[in-house]
Protein backbone atom coordinates (compact mmCIF):
# COMPACT_ATOMS: atom_id res chain seq x y z
CA UNK A 1 0.00 0.00 0.00
CA UNK A 2 1.47 3.64 -0.57
CA UNK A 3 0.61 6.55 1.27
CA UNK A 4 1.71 9.49 1.73
CA UNK A 5 3.62 10.94 4.82
CA UNK A 6 1.17 13.34 6.21
CA UNK A 7 -1.58 10.73 5.32
CA UNK A 8 0.28 7.70 7.55
CA UNK A 9 0.53 10.28 10.40
CA UNK A 10 -2.68 11.07 10.22
CA UNK A 11 -4.38 7.82 10.32
CA UNK A 12 -1.03 6.55 12.67
CA UNK A 13 -2.07 9.08 15.13
CA UNK A 14 -6.01 8.58 14.70
CA UNK A 15 -5.65 4.83 16.02
CA UNK A 16 -3.06 6.64 18.56
CA UNK A 17 -6.34 8.40 19.80
CA UNK A 18 -8.64 5.79 19.33
CA UNK A 19 -6.60 3.12 21.53
CA UNK A 20 -6.12 5.70 24.02
CA UNK A 21 -9.90 6.26 24.73
CA UNK A 22 -10.39 2.41 24.79
CA UNK A 23 -7.28 1.80 26.74
CA UNK A 24 -9.22 4.45 29.36
CA UNK A 25 -12.61 3.16 28.92
CA UNK A 26 -12.26 -0.24 29.68
CA UNK A 27 -9.07 0.04 32.04
CA UNK A 28 -10.60 3.26 34.44
CA UNK A 29 -13.46 1.24 36.20
CA UNK A 30 -11.41 -1.51 37.26
CA UNK A 31 -8.34 1.04 38.17
CA UNK A 32 -10.60 3.11 40.16
CA UNK A 33 -11.96 0.70 42.61
CA UNK A 34 -8.57 -1.10 43.20
CA UNK A 35 -7.80 2.75 44.55
CA UNK A 36 -10.46 2.55 46.31
CA UNK A 37 -10.06 -0.70 47.81
CA UNK A 38 -6.86 0.94 49.77
CA UNK A 39 -8.94 4.40 50.81
CA UNK A 40 -10.15 5.27 54.36
CA UNK A 41 -13.13 6.46 54.91
CA UNK A 42 -12.86 10.29 55.41
CA UNK A 43 -10.98 9.74 51.70
CA UNK A 44 -14.66 8.06 50.43
CA UNK A 45 -16.16 11.30 51.35
CA UNK A 46 -13.56 13.77 50.03
CA UNK A 47 -14.70 16.50 46.96
CA UNK A 48 -12.95 16.30 44.50
CA UNK A 49 -12.19 13.07 45.20
CA UNK A 50 -8.16 12.06 44.82
CA UNK A 51 -7.44 9.65 41.72
CA UNK A 52 -5.01 7.76 44.47
CA UNK A 53 -5.01 6.66 48.04
CA UNK A 54 -3.35 8.18 50.01
CA UNK A 55 -1.48 4.70 50.80
CA UNK A 56 -1.48 1.42 50.07
CA UNK A 57 -2.66 0.04 53.18
CA UNK A 58 -4.05 -3.27 53.29
CA UNK A 59 -6.37 -2.38 56.12
CA UNK A 60 -9.90 -3.31 54.16
CA UNK A 61 -8.55 -6.49 52.59
CA UNK A 62 -7.95 -7.26 56.72
CA UNK A 63 -11.01 -6.37 57.54
CA UNK A 64 -12.86 -9.09 55.12
CA UNK A 65 -10.15 -11.35 55.60
CA UNK A 66 -10.69 -11.21 59.53
CA UNK A 67 -14.39 -10.39 60.14
CA UNK A 68 -16.17 -11.23 57.13
CA UNK A 69 -13.99 -14.30 56.78
CA UNK A 70 -13.76 -13.84 53.25
CA UNK A 71 -11.17 -15.91 52.38
CA UNK A 72 -13.86 -18.94 52.96
CA UNK A 73 -15.39 -17.52 49.88
CA UNK A 74 -12.01 -18.05 48.01
CA UNK A 75 -11.90 -21.58 49.70
CA UNK A 76 -15.20 -22.18 48.57
CA UNK A 77 -14.94 -21.02 44.90
CA UNK A 78 -11.43 -22.65 44.15
CA UNK A 79 -13.02 -26.07 45.40
CA UNK A 80 -16.06 -26.06 43.62
CA UNK A 81 -14.43 -24.83 40.29
CA UNK A 82 -11.42 -27.17 40.21
CA UNK A 83 -14.41 -30.16 41.31
CA UNK A 84 -16.55 -28.59 38.27
CA UNK A 85 -13.24 -28.85 35.75
CA UNK A 86 -12.63 -32.17 36.89
CA UNK A 87 -16.27 -33.19 36.25
CA UNK A 88 -16.67 -31.58 33.03
CA UNK A 89 -14.16 -33.32 31.37
CA UNK A 90 -15.01 -36.48 32.84
CA UNK A 91 -18.29 -36.54 31.09
CA UNK A 92 -17.30 -34.33 27.97
CA UNK A 93 -14.51 -35.77 26.70
CA UNK A 94 -15.70 -39.30 26.71
CA UNK A 95 -19.41 -37.66 24.44
CA UNK A 96 -17.19 -35.23 22.70
CA UNK A 97 -15.20 -38.79 21.25
CA UNK A 98 -18.38 -40.40 20.47
CA UNK A 99 -19.43 -37.36 18.61
CA UNK A 100 -16.42 -37.61 16.46
CA UNK A 101 -15.70 -41.18 15.91
CA UNK A 102 -18.75 -42.77 15.84
CA UNK A 103 -21.25 -43.12 13.50
CA UNK A 104 -24.91 -43.22 14.66
CA UNK A 105 -28.48 -42.30 13.48
CA UNK A 106 -29.46 -39.28 15.26
CA UNK A 107 -25.87 -37.98 16.27
CA UNK A 108 -26.47 -34.75 14.75
CA UNK A 109 -29.76 -34.01 16.57
CA UNK A 110 -28.56 -35.24 19.81
CA UNK A 111 -25.44 -32.63 18.98
CA UNK A 112 -28.13 -29.57 18.50
CA UNK A 113 -29.77 -30.61 21.82
CA UNK A 114 -26.96 -30.67 23.87
CA UNK A 115 -26.09 -27.14 22.36
CA UNK A 116 -29.34 -25.79 23.16
CA UNK A 117 -28.90 -26.37 26.35
CA UNK A 118 -26.24 -24.16 26.64
CA UNK A 119 -28.03 -21.53 25.46
CA UNK A 120 -31.07 -22.10 28.26
CA UNK A 121 -30.64 -19.72 31.04
CA UNK A 122 -29.47 -21.60 34.23
CA UNK A 123 -31.84 -19.89 36.28
CA UNK A 124 -34.89 -21.76 33.90
CA UNK A 125 -33.56 -24.98 35.55
CA UNK A 126 -32.95 -23.89 39.25
CA UNK A 127 -36.15 -23.24 39.99
CA UNK A 128 -37.09 -26.57 40.22
CA UNK A 129 -33.51 -27.43 41.56
CA UNK A 130 -33.99 -25.43 44.62
CA UNK A 131 -37.06 -27.70 45.54
CA UNK A 132 -35.54 -31.13 45.00
CA UNK A 133 -32.53 -29.97 46.62
CA UNK A 134 -34.63 -28.98 49.53
CA UNK A 135 -36.51 -31.99 50.07
CA UNK A 136 -33.31 -33.71 50.15
CA UNK A 137 -31.19 -31.52 51.81
CA UNK A 138 -28.76 -30.86 49.34
CA UNK A 139 -29.01 -26.60 49.54
CA UNK A 140 -26.28 -24.93 50.83
CA UNK A 141 -24.37 -27.87 49.59
CA UNK A 142 -21.02 -27.33 47.76
CA UNK A 143 -21.38 -30.75 46.41
CA UNK A 144 -25.07 -30.13 44.91
CA UNK A 145 -23.71 -26.74 43.52
CA UNK A 146 -20.62 -28.43 42.05
CA UNK A 147 -23.05 -31.51 40.10
CA UNK A 148 -24.87 -28.33 38.38
CA UNK A 149 -21.98 -26.44 37.78
CA UNK A 150 -20.82 -29.55 35.55
CA UNK A 151 -24.78 -30.07 34.35
CA UNK A 152 -23.59 -26.15 32.84
CA UNK A 153 -20.16 -26.35 31.90
CA UNK A 154 -20.40 -29.54 30.10
CA UNK A 155 -23.00 -29.03 26.85
CA UNK A 156 -20.30 -26.37 25.64
CA UNK A 157 -16.96 -28.53 26.00
CA UNK A 158 -18.59 -31.24 24.64
CA UNK A 159 -18.82 -28.96 21.31
CA UNK A 160 -15.39 -27.37 22.01
CA UNK A 161 -14.01 -31.08 22.40
CA UNK A 162 -15.47 -32.31 19.47
CA UNK A 163 -13.65 -29.63 17.04
CA UNK A 164 -10.33 -31.19 18.17
CA UNK A 165 -11.23 -34.51 17.73
CA UNK A 166 -11.97 -33.94 14.22
CA UNK A 167 -8.93 -32.54 13.72
CA UNK A 168 -7.39 -35.41 13.98
CA UNK A 169 -7.69 -38.22 11.25
CA UNK A 170 -8.87 -40.95 11.73
CA UNK A 171 -5.83 -43.07 9.99
CA UNK A 172 -4.50 -42.60 13.05
CA UNK A 173 -6.84 -44.17 15.65
CA UNK A 174 -6.96 -47.30 12.95
CA UNK A 175 -3.00 -47.44 12.85
CA UNK A 176 -2.99 -47.39 16.70
CA UNK A 177 -5.35 -50.25 16.23
CA UNK A 178 -3.87 -53.13 14.84
CA UNK A 179 -3.63 -55.47 16.70
CA UNK A 180 -7.41 -55.25 17.78
CA UNK A 181 -6.84 -53.05 20.54
CA UNK A 182 -9.78 -51.45 22.63
CA UNK A 183 -11.17 -47.87 22.02
CA UNK A 184 -10.54 -46.64 25.28
CA UNK A 185 -6.71 -47.30 25.50
CA UNK A 186 -7.06 -45.71 21.55
CA UNK A 187 -8.52 -42.46 23.72
CA UNK A 188 -6.47 -42.55 26.49
CA UNK A 189 -3.36 -43.24 25.46
CA UNK A 190 -3.06 -41.83 21.92
CA UNK A 191 -6.56 -39.36 21.72
CA UNK A 192 -6.34 -37.18 24.85
CA UNK A 193 -2.61 -36.87 24.45
CA UNK A 194 -2.84 -35.02 21.04
CA UNK A 195 -5.78 -32.93 21.50
CA UNK A 196 -4.35 -31.53 25.21
CA UNK A 197 -3.86 -28.25 24.49
CA UNK A 198 -7.72 -28.02 23.18
CA UNK A 199 -8.19 -29.97 26.16
CA UNK A 200 -6.37 -27.58 28.58
CA UNK A 201 -7.85 -24.39 26.88
CA UNK A 202 -11.36 -25.96 27.56
CA UNK A 203 -10.75 -26.29 31.18
CA UNK A 204 -9.71 -22.58 31.20
CA UNK A 205 -13.05 -21.17 29.85
CA UNK A 206 -14.56 -24.07 32.59
CA UNK A 207 -12.49 -22.48 35.22
CA UNK A 208 -13.78 -18.42 34.42
CA UNK A 209 -17.15 -19.41 33.73
CA UNK A 210 -17.65 -21.62 37.15
CA UNK A 211 -15.70 -18.97 39.03
CA UNK A 212 -18.06 -16.29 37.52
CA UNK A 213 -21.61 -18.16 37.83
CA UNK A 214 -23.90 -16.67 39.98
CA UNK A 215 -27.77 -16.99 39.63
CA UNK A 216 -27.48 -20.93 40.52
CA UNK A 217 -25.55 -20.22 44.20
CA UNK A 218 -27.76 -17.03 44.47
CA UNK A 219 -30.82 -19.24 44.95
CA UNK A 220 -29.35 -22.18 46.62
CA UNK A 221 -26.97 -21.20 49.53
CA UNK A 222 -27.99 -18.64 51.96
CA UNK A 223 -25.24 -19.24 54.64
CA UNK A 224 -22.25 -16.99 54.15
CA UNK A 225 -20.00 -19.80 55.11
CA UNK A 226 -20.95 -21.95 52.53
CA UNK A 227 -21.05 -19.37 49.42
CA UNK A 228 -18.67 -19.34 46.64
CA UNK A 229 -16.66 -15.37 46.42
CA UNK A 230 -19.55 -14.35 44.01
CA UNK A 231 -22.39 -14.69 45.15
CA UNK A 232 -20.39 -13.57 49.14
CA UNK A 233 -20.03 -10.89 47.31
CA UNK A 234 -23.01 -9.55 46.53
CA UNK A 235 -24.01 -10.81 50.00
CA UNK A 236 -21.74 -8.53 51.46
CA UNK A 237 -23.68 -5.75 49.16
CA UNK A 238 -26.58 -6.25 50.83
CA UNK A 239 -25.90 -6.99 54.75
CA UNK A 240 -23.67 -4.36 55.30
CA UNK A 241 -24.86 -1.79 57.76
CA UNK A 242 -22.45 1.35 57.06
CA UNK A 243 -20.63 2.81 54.36
CA UNK A 244 -19.16 0.13 53.06
CA UNK A 245 -17.85 1.13 49.18
CA UNK A 246 -14.47 0.39 50.42
CA UNK A 247 -14.92 -2.96 51.66
CA UNK A 248 -16.84 -3.46 48.11
CA UNK A 249 -13.87 -2.39 46.32
CA UNK A 250 -11.23 -4.75 47.85
CA UNK A 251 -14.07 -7.59 47.87
CA UNK A 252 -14.38 -7.64 44.34
CA UNK A 253 -10.48 -6.48 43.02
CA UNK A 254 -10.74 -10.42 45.31
CA UNK A 255 -13.10 -11.61 43.31
CA UNK A 256 -11.78 -10.78 39.59
CA UNK A 257 -8.22 -11.17 40.47
CA UNK A 258 -7.96 -15.00 39.61
CA UNK A 259 -9.98 -14.80 36.57
CA UNK A 260 -8.23 -11.46 35.54
CA UNK A 261 -4.85 -12.76 36.21
CA UNK A 262 -5.06 -16.21 34.26
CA UNK A 263 -6.41 -14.37 31.54
CA UNK A 264 -3.75 -12.15 31.34
CA UNK A 265 -1.43 -14.86 32.02
CA UNK A 266 -2.84 -17.83 29.45
CA UNK A 267 -4.64 -15.24 26.75
CA UNK A 268 -3.34 -17.36 24.35
CA UNK A 269 -5.39 -20.22 24.78
CA UNK A 270 -8.39 -18.41 25.88
CA UNK A 271 -8.63 -16.31 22.83
CA UNK A 272 -7.86 -19.16 20.29
CA UNK A 273 -10.68 -20.91 22.74
CA UNK A 274 -13.07 -18.37 21.78
CA UNK A 275 -12.64 -18.25 18.62
CA UNK A 276 -12.66 -21.66 17.66
CA UNK A 277 -15.61 -22.20 16.86
CA UNK A 278 -16.84 -19.50 14.97
CA UNK A 279 -13.89 -18.78 12.55
CA UNK A 280 -12.99 -22.29 11.46
CA UNK A 281 -13.07 -21.74 7.75
CA UNK B 1 -27.16 -66.52 26.53
CA UNK B 2 -25.19 -66.41 23.73
CA UNK B 3 -27.31 -63.75 22.03
CA UNK B 4 -27.56 -61.89 25.16
CA UNK B 5 -23.50 -61.50 25.28
CA UNK B 6 -24.03 -60.28 21.52
CA UNK B 7 -26.59 -56.90 21.91
CA UNK B 8 -23.77 -56.66 24.98
CA UNK B 9 -21.05 -56.47 23.02
CA UNK B 10 -22.94 -54.16 20.59
CA UNK B 11 -23.79 -51.96 22.84
CA UNK B 12 -20.77 -51.37 24.10
CA UNK B 13 -19.29 -50.57 20.93
CA UNK B 14 -21.52 -48.19 20.18
CA UNK B 15 -22.05 -44.80 21.41
CA UNK B 16 -24.28 -45.41 24.48
CA UNK B 17 -20.98 -46.10 26.55
CA UNK B 18 -19.40 -42.53 25.89
CA UNK B 19 -22.94 -40.40 26.20
CA UNK B 20 -24.02 -42.40 29.21
CA UNK B 21 -22.57 -40.05 31.95
CA UNK B 22 -23.84 -36.70 29.98
CA UNK B 23 -26.87 -38.07 29.32
CA UNK B 24 -27.30 -38.61 33.18
CA UNK B 25 -26.46 -35.44 33.99
CA UNK B 26 -28.46 -33.75 31.71
CA UNK B 27 -31.41 -35.79 31.84
CA UNK B 28 -31.44 -35.51 35.96
CA UNK B 29 -30.34 -31.67 35.97
CA UNK B 30 -32.02 -30.28 32.56
CA UNK B 31 -34.61 -32.78 31.27
CA UNK B 32 -36.23 -32.87 34.51
CA UNK B 33 -36.33 -29.71 35.51
CA UNK B 34 -37.75 -28.61 32.39
CA UNK B 35 -40.38 -30.59 32.85
CA UNK B 36 -41.30 -29.53 35.82
CA UNK B 37 -41.30 -25.68 34.78
CA UNK B 38 -43.55 -26.70 31.87
CA UNK B 39 -45.71 -28.27 33.95
CA UNK B 40 -45.49 -25.89 36.77
CA UNK B 41 -46.44 -22.87 34.41
CA UNK B 42 -49.82 -24.64 33.90
CA UNK B 43 -50.76 -25.00 37.48
CA UNK B 44 -51.58 -21.76 40.02
CA UNK B 45 -48.72 -23.27 42.47
CA UNK B 46 -46.53 -21.24 44.93
CA UNK B 47 -43.88 -21.21 46.47
CA UNK B 48 -45.69 -22.59 50.29
CA UNK B 49 -48.33 -24.84 47.81
CA UNK B 50 -45.37 -26.26 44.62
CA UNK B 51 -48.06 -28.97 43.86
CA UNK B 52 -50.79 -26.76 43.04
CA UNK B 53 -54.42 -27.72 42.40
CA UNK B 54 -54.68 -29.11 38.92
CA UNK B 55 -54.34 -27.36 35.40
CA UNK B 56 -54.91 -24.07 34.61
CA UNK B 57 -53.93 -21.40 31.81
CA UNK B 58 -53.85 -18.96 34.56
CA UNK B 59 -50.57 -18.11 35.33
CA UNK B 60 -50.47 -16.97 31.00
CA UNK B 61 -53.58 -15.41 31.56
CA UNK B 62 -52.17 -13.41 34.48
CA UNK B 63 -49.01 -12.13 32.57
CA UNK B 64 -50.74 -10.67 29.22
CA UNK B 65 -53.47 -8.94 31.26
CA UNK B 66 -50.50 -7.38 33.65
CA UNK B 67 -49.80 -4.00 32.11
CA UNK B 68 -46.59 -4.23 34.39
CA UNK B 69 -45.55 -7.31 32.27
CA UNK B 70 -45.66 -4.97 28.57
CA UNK B 71 -42.56 -2.82 30.41
CA UNK B 72 -40.89 -5.87 31.48
CA UNK B 73 -40.91 -6.66 27.94
CA UNK B 74 -39.81 -3.08 26.44
CA UNK B 75 -37.14 -2.97 29.21
CA UNK B 76 -35.98 -6.22 27.95
CA UNK B 77 -35.92 -5.36 24.11
CA UNK B 78 -34.32 -1.98 25.06
CA UNK B 79 -31.36 -3.35 27.50
CA UNK B 80 -30.86 -6.30 24.50
CA UNK B 81 -30.69 -4.18 21.56
CA UNK B 82 -28.79 -1.41 23.11
CA UNK B 83 -26.09 -3.72 24.38
CA UNK B 84 -26.21 -6.17 21.24
CA UNK B 85 -26.33 -2.96 18.54
CA UNK B 86 -23.55 -1.29 20.90
CA UNK B 87 -21.59 -4.47 21.55
CA UNK B 88 -20.96 -5.05 17.71
CA UNK B 89 -20.11 -1.53 16.69
CA UNK B 90 -17.41 -0.74 19.46
CA UNK B 91 -15.89 -4.39 19.41
CA UNK B 92 -16.04 -4.12 15.30
CA UNK B 93 -14.47 -0.73 15.56
CA UNK B 94 -11.77 -1.78 18.08
CA UNK B 95 -11.14 -5.00 16.11
CA UNK B 96 -10.69 -2.86 12.90
CA UNK B 97 -8.47 -0.77 14.80
CA UNK B 98 -5.92 -3.11 16.05
CA UNK B 99 -5.70 -5.70 13.01
CA UNK B 100 -5.05 -2.18 10.82
CA UNK B 101 -2.44 -1.05 13.67
CA UNK B 102 -0.48 -4.76 13.23
CA UNK B 103 -0.33 -4.22 9.25
CA UNK B 104 0.95 -0.52 10.31
CA UNK B 105 3.19 -2.23 12.82
CA UNK B 106 2.32 0.26 15.73
CA UNK B 107 3.53 0.24 19.15
CA UNK B 108 1.13 -0.52 21.94
CA UNK B 109 -1.30 -2.66 19.58
CA UNK B 110 -0.99 -5.83 21.82
CA UNK B 111 -1.83 -3.87 24.89
CA UNK B 112 -4.96 -2.41 23.62
CA UNK B 113 -5.52 -5.37 22.28
CA UNK B 114 -4.97 -7.28 25.93
CA UNK B 115 -7.24 -4.28 27.77
CA UNK B 116 -9.98 -4.06 25.72
CA UNK B 117 -10.76 -8.13 26.11
CA UNK B 118 -9.98 -8.34 30.15
CA UNK B 119 -13.34 -7.25 30.56
CA UNK B 120 -14.76 -10.55 29.74
CA UNK B 121 -12.57 -12.65 32.22
CA UNK B 122 -14.54 -10.40 35.42
CA UNK B 123 -17.33 -12.30 37.08
CA UNK B 124 -20.62 -10.40 36.09
CA UNK B 125 -21.15 -9.64 39.88
CA UNK B 126 -18.13 -7.63 40.21
CA UNK B 127 -18.63 -5.92 37.34
CA UNK B 128 -22.25 -4.75 38.94
CA UNK B 129 -20.73 -3.38 41.69
CA UNK B 130 -17.73 -2.11 40.23
CA UNK B 131 -20.30 0.03 38.00
CA UNK B 132 -23.11 0.79 41.09
CA UNK B 133 -19.74 2.23 42.52
CA UNK B 134 -18.72 4.21 39.72
CA UNK B 135 -22.75 5.47 39.06
CA UNK B 136 -22.91 6.69 42.96
CA UNK B 137 -24.55 9.71 43.23
CA UNK B 138 -22.50 11.55 46.03
CA UNK B 139 -20.69 14.71 45.88
CA UNK B 140 -17.46 12.63 46.08
CA UNK B 141 -18.51 9.61 43.59
CA UNK B 142 -16.46 9.88 40.43
CA UNK B 143 -18.60 9.66 37.04
CA UNK B 144 -20.35 13.27 38.60
CA UNK B 145 -17.32 14.82 39.58
CA UNK B 146 -16.36 14.37 35.73
CA UNK B 147 -19.26 15.78 34.76
CA UNK B 148 -19.03 18.85 36.94
CA UNK B 149 -15.81 19.74 36.02
CA UNK B 150 -17.08 19.45 31.82
CA UNK B 151 -19.71 21.64 33.59
CA UNK B 152 -22.51 19.60 33.54
CA UNK B 153 -25.04 18.99 36.57
CA UNK B 154 -24.72 15.91 38.41
CA UNK B 155 -26.97 12.77 36.81
CA UNK B 156 -29.13 10.70 38.63
CA UNK B 157 -27.52 7.62 37.12
CA UNK B 158 -29.54 4.69 38.87
CA UNK B 159 -31.90 6.32 41.11
CA UNK B 160 -33.93 8.13 38.10
CA UNK B 161 -36.11 5.76 36.63
CA UNK B 162 -35.86 7.55 33.35
CA UNK B 163 -31.68 6.98 33.01
CA UNK B 164 -31.34 3.55 35.02
CA UNK B 165 -32.35 1.31 32.11
CA UNK B 166 -29.96 3.42 30.01
CA UNK B 167 -26.87 3.25 32.32
CA UNK B 168 -27.37 -0.57 33.22
CA UNK B 169 -27.24 -1.01 29.49
CA UNK B 170 -24.29 1.02 29.31
CA UNK B 171 -22.52 -0.97 31.82
CA UNK B 172 -23.47 -4.09 29.95
CA UNK B 173 -21.76 -2.66 26.71
CA UNK B 174 -18.68 -2.48 28.73
CA UNK B 175 -18.78 -5.92 29.93
CA UNK B 176 -20.05 -7.26 26.30
CA UNK B 177 -18.04 -5.70 23.97
CA UNK B 178 -14.92 -7.83 24.62
CA UNK B 179 -16.96 -10.94 23.44
CA UNK B 180 -17.25 -9.01 20.04
CA UNK B 181 -14.07 -7.99 19.97
CA UNK B 182 -12.20 -11.47 20.08
CA UNK B 183 -14.73 -13.26 17.43
CA UNK B 184 -14.72 -10.10 14.79
CA UNK B 185 -11.14 -9.57 15.50
CA UNK B 186 -10.42 -13.61 14.50
CA UNK B 187 -13.01 -12.94 11.93
CA UNK B 188 -11.38 -9.34 10.28
CA UNK B 189 -8.05 -11.94 9.90
CA UNK B 190 -9.69 -14.17 7.69
CA UNK B 191 -10.64 -12.20 5.69
CA UNK B 192 -8.25 -12.28 2.38
CA UNK B 193 -5.40 -9.71 2.30
CA UNK B 194 -4.74 -9.67 -1.33
CA UNK B 195 -8.30 -8.76 -2.36
CA UNK B 196 -8.38 -5.55 0.62
CA UNK B 197 -4.53 -4.86 -1.48
CA UNK B 198 -6.19 -5.63 -4.80
CA UNK B 199 -9.25 -3.34 -3.96
CA UNK B 200 -7.26 0.00 -3.04
CA UNK B 201 -4.73 -0.07 -5.88
CA UNK B 202 -7.72 0.32 -8.07
CA UNK B 203 -8.69 3.16 -5.96
CA UNK B 204 -11.59 1.81 -3.06
CA UNK B 205 -11.94 4.17 -0.19
CA UNK B 206 -11.31 2.79 3.31
CA UNK B 207 -15.32 2.79 3.41
CA UNK B 208 -15.92 0.72 0.26
CA UNK B 209 -13.20 -1.60 1.47
CA UNK B 210 -14.81 -2.06 4.52
CA UNK B 211 -18.83 -2.26 2.83
CA UNK B 212 -17.42 -4.18 -0.27
CA UNK B 213 -15.34 -6.84 1.16
CA UNK B 214 -14.39 -6.84 4.68
CA UNK B 215 -18.11 -6.93 6.03
CA UNK B 216 -19.16 -9.43 2.99
CA UNK B 217 -16.07 -11.81 3.91
CA UNK B 218 -17.12 -11.99 7.45
CA UNK B 219 -20.72 -12.33 7.66
CA UNK B 220 -21.36 -15.48 8.75
CA UNK B 221 -18.96 -14.23 12.16
CA UNK B 222 -20.77 -11.45 12.54
CA UNK B 223 -23.94 -13.30 12.38
CA UNK B 224 -22.71 -15.49 14.74
CA UNK B 225 -21.61 -13.00 17.12
CA UNK B 226 -24.81 -11.00 17.18
CA UNK B 227 -26.60 -14.14 17.81
CA UNK B 228 -24.39 -14.80 20.69
CA UNK B 229 -24.77 -11.56 21.82
CA UNK B 230 -28.36 -11.72 22.29
CA UNK B 231 -28.50 -15.08 24.22
CA UNK B 232 -26.44 -14.11 26.27
CA UNK B 233 -28.21 -10.25 27.53
CA UNK B 234 -31.14 -12.54 27.34
CA UNK B 235 -29.90 -14.26 29.87
CA UNK B 236 -28.19 -11.70 31.74
CA UNK B 237 -28.69 -12.07 35.81
CA UNK B 238 -25.82 -11.31 37.50
CA UNK B 239 -24.88 -8.04 36.54
CA UNK B 240 -28.07 -6.44 36.84
CA UNK B 241 -28.69 -8.00 40.32
CA UNK B 242 -26.41 -6.21 42.59
CA UNK B 243 -26.36 -2.94 40.59
CA UNK B 244 -30.17 -2.06 40.25
CA UNK B 245 -32.11 -5.58 41.58
CA UNK B 246 -34.37 -4.43 38.70
CA UNK B 247 -35.38 -0.89 40.44
CA UNK B 248 -35.87 1.86 40.94
CA UNK B 249 -39.60 0.30 40.66
CA UNK B 250 -39.27 -2.01 38.12
CA UNK B 251 -37.77 0.38 35.45
CA UNK B 252 -34.78 -2.36 34.88
CA UNK B 253 -36.76 -5.45 34.98
CA UNK B 254 -35.59 -7.52 32.77
CA UNK B 255 -37.01 -11.09 31.81
CA UNK B 256 -34.71 -12.83 33.77
CA UNK B 257 -35.29 -10.39 36.86
CA UNK B 258 -39.15 -10.60 36.42
CA UNK B 259 -38.76 -14.67 36.83
CA UNK B 260 -36.88 -14.14 39.70
CA UNK B 261 -39.31 -11.63 41.92
CA UNK B 262 -42.24 -13.64 40.63
CA UNK B 263 -41.17 -17.03 42.58
CA UNK B 264 -38.56 -15.45 44.73
CA UNK B 265 -40.51 -12.34 46.02
CA UNK B 266 -43.58 -13.20 45.29
CA UNK B 267 -43.76 -17.25 45.92
CA UNK B 268 -45.83 -16.92 42.53
CA UNK B 269 -44.40 -20.18 41.12
CA UNK B 270 -46.67 -20.79 38.33
CA UNK B 271 -46.90 -17.26 37.14
CA UNK B 272 -43.09 -17.21 36.95
CA UNK B 273 -42.51 -20.65 35.61
CA UNK B 274 -45.04 -19.38 32.54
CA UNK B 275 -42.58 -15.95 32.51
CA UNK B 276 -39.78 -18.86 32.23
CA UNK B 277 -41.26 -20.35 29.80
CA UNK B 278 -41.22 -17.04 27.56
CA UNK B 279 -37.54 -17.11 28.03
CA UNK B 280 -37.14 -20.58 27.68
CA UNK B 281 -38.73 -19.97 24.00
CA UNK B 282 -36.39 -16.72 23.24
CA UNK B 283 -33.57 -19.05 24.46
CA UNK B 284 -34.21 -21.78 21.94
CA UNK B 285 -35.72 -19.65 19.20
CA UNK B 286 -31.81 -17.97 18.98
CA UNK B 287 -30.41 -21.02 19.53
CA UNK B 288 -32.07 -22.96 16.07
CA UNK B 289 -30.65 -19.33 14.43
CA UNK B 290 -27.68 -20.32 15.89
CA UNK B 291 -27.48 -23.93 14.82
CA UNK B 292 -28.49 -23.37 11.24
CA UNK B 293 -25.69 -20.44 10.90
CA UNK B 294 -23.10 -22.46 12.13
CA UNK B 295 -24.04 -25.25 9.57
CA UNK B 296 -24.55 -22.82 7.03
CA UNK B 297 -20.62 -22.19 7.25
CA UNK B 298 -19.33 -25.33 7.75
CA UNK B 299 -21.40 -26.42 4.87
CA UNK B 300 -19.57 -23.22 2.82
Amino acid sequence: MTESKLKRRIVNGMLYLLFALVIVFFLFPILWTLSLSFKTVPELYQVPPALFPESLAIDNYAYLVQQVKILRGVWNSMIVTLSTIVGTMLIAVPAAYAFSRIRFKGSAFVQFLILMFQMISPLVIVIPLYRYFAKIGLLNSLIGLTAIYIAISAPFQVWFLKSFFDTIPTELDEAACIDGCRRLQVVTRILVPTIAPGIFSGMLLVFISSWSQFVVPYILMDTPSKMPLACLLVNLQSTFQQITTHYLAAASILTILPTVLLFLFLQKYIVSALTAGAVKG
Amino acid sequence: MRKDKNLLQKISRGPIPWLAPIFLVLGVFYLIPLADVIKTSFTDATMTNPAGNGFTLNSYGKIFQDKAFGDVLFVTFFFVTFSVVFQFLLGFLIALAVNAAEDRHMRGTVLTRTISLVSWAIPGVAIGIIWKILYAESGSSILNYLLSLCGADPVAFLSDPDTALLSTSIANVWRGTAQSMILLYAGVKTVDKQLIEAASIDGATAVRRLFHIIIPGMKSVIMINILLNIINTFNTFDMIMPLTGGGPGRSTEVLVLSVYRNIFQQLDLGGGCAVAIMLLCINIVFSIFYFFMNREKEAG
